[in-house]
């Protein structure tokens, strides 16, 4: 199946995940960083709210490495599509947009209550996908292990409900 | 160092968009369990990353001679509950935290509106840190949840 983007042919998984395994490895062997994205929401956060909770060590300490880690996913996006077929905004939305057909402002509206559970899902696990499922995982964590259980099941019962039932 | 970190972030960035793993399509497919695409790319990833983190930890010390310190999450209620909410909004949006900025520097132009609700899902659980503390059963706030 290609990606939405240009409907480019994807990565092999394996490829993907060497490629991913390089990143996390090369953070922790150059510079004793371990990988994670989401507690880089509260690094933004913590840029314009002053509550006790964004002026912690581990979130002031960690802007100067991870804010810049965060720009890269940017760029990296940004140069996969410029290499891709060319950089273009688009709203294509695959699967949803087949299901159900929302305008630009539905989406907006789809994705921002999306976000929030990731958001504040994420700050309440102590982590993503990243965090927990790669570096975690590897490093054999319990907690990791429970929040990846738990992130994959709910995204296999709402996924399920959406498409089987809901949209199905 | 500022350079290394954004090299890093931009090459996870492009295998990220390049892979699926930034696709709503891909993502929805792994939830259905009709795409393996997914599975092989976290089960390669932890795969290649275990024995590697454990040569480093043995190793000791960084490239430049500083000292691995690897800090543990720490384990709480909200390792289980705020996981599933996780789950939940990583189906609805078909993107997790990183795939959301990968997605808006593609020009997917609805990644903004999860962005938005990734910011605000984030500030709201740093305000409710205080009350959600004790029934958690999470670190003080210096620790806080963990970092990730």
């Amino acid at each position: 199946m290609p990606l939405l983007l240009h409907n480019l042919q994807p990565l092999h998984w394996s490829i993907a995940g060497v490629g991913i395994a390089a990143v996390t490895l090369s953070l922790m062997l150059l510079a004793n960083r371990r990988l994670g994205i989401s507690t880089g929401f509260e690094d933004v956060c913590s840029l314009v709210l002053s509550q006790p909770y964004f002026r912690r060590d581990a979130v002031i300490g960690g802007r100067r490495w991870r804010l810049p880690l965060l720009a890269g996913l940017l760029l990296g996006g940004f140069l996969s599509a410029v290499t891709g077929g060319g950089w273009s905004p688009t709203w294509s939305l695959g699967m949803l947009d087949t299901a159900l057909a929302l305008g630009p402002m539905g989406k907006l509206a789809w994705m921002f209550v999306g976000g929030l559970f990731i958001g504040f899902g994420t700050r309440m696990a102590g982590g993503c996908t990243s965090g927990h499922g790669i570096f975690g995982l590897s490093n054999g964590e319990w907690p990791s292990l429970l929040s990846t259980l738990s992130f994959m099941g709910g995204g296999i019962l709402t996924t399920q409900f959406v498409y089987r039932v809901l949209l199905g | 160092m500022t350079l290394l970190y954004l090299a890093l972030g931009t090459l996870f960035g492009f295998v990220l968009s390049r892979s699926g793993a930034a696709d709503y399509d891909y993502i929805q497919g792994m939830f259905l369990f009709e795409r393996f695409q997914l599975y092989g790319i976290i089960g390669t990833a932890v795969a290649l990353t275990a024995p590697g983190l454990w040569l480093i930890k043995r190793r000791g010390v960084t490239l430049r001679g500083r000292p691995i310190t690897i800090e543990l999450k720490p384990q709480h209620r909200g390792n289980v509950s705020g996981g599933i909410l996780f789950g939940i909004g990583w189906s609805i949006a078909g993107m997790c935290p990183g795939p959301i900025l990968v997605n808006i520097g593609e020009g997917k132009l609805y990644a903004l509106g999860a962005l938005a609700g990734a910011m605000v899902g984030a500030a709201l659980f740093g305000v409710l840190y205080p009350v959600l503390q004790a029934p958690l059963q999470m670190p003080p706030l210096k620790v806080g949840p963990g970092e990730g």
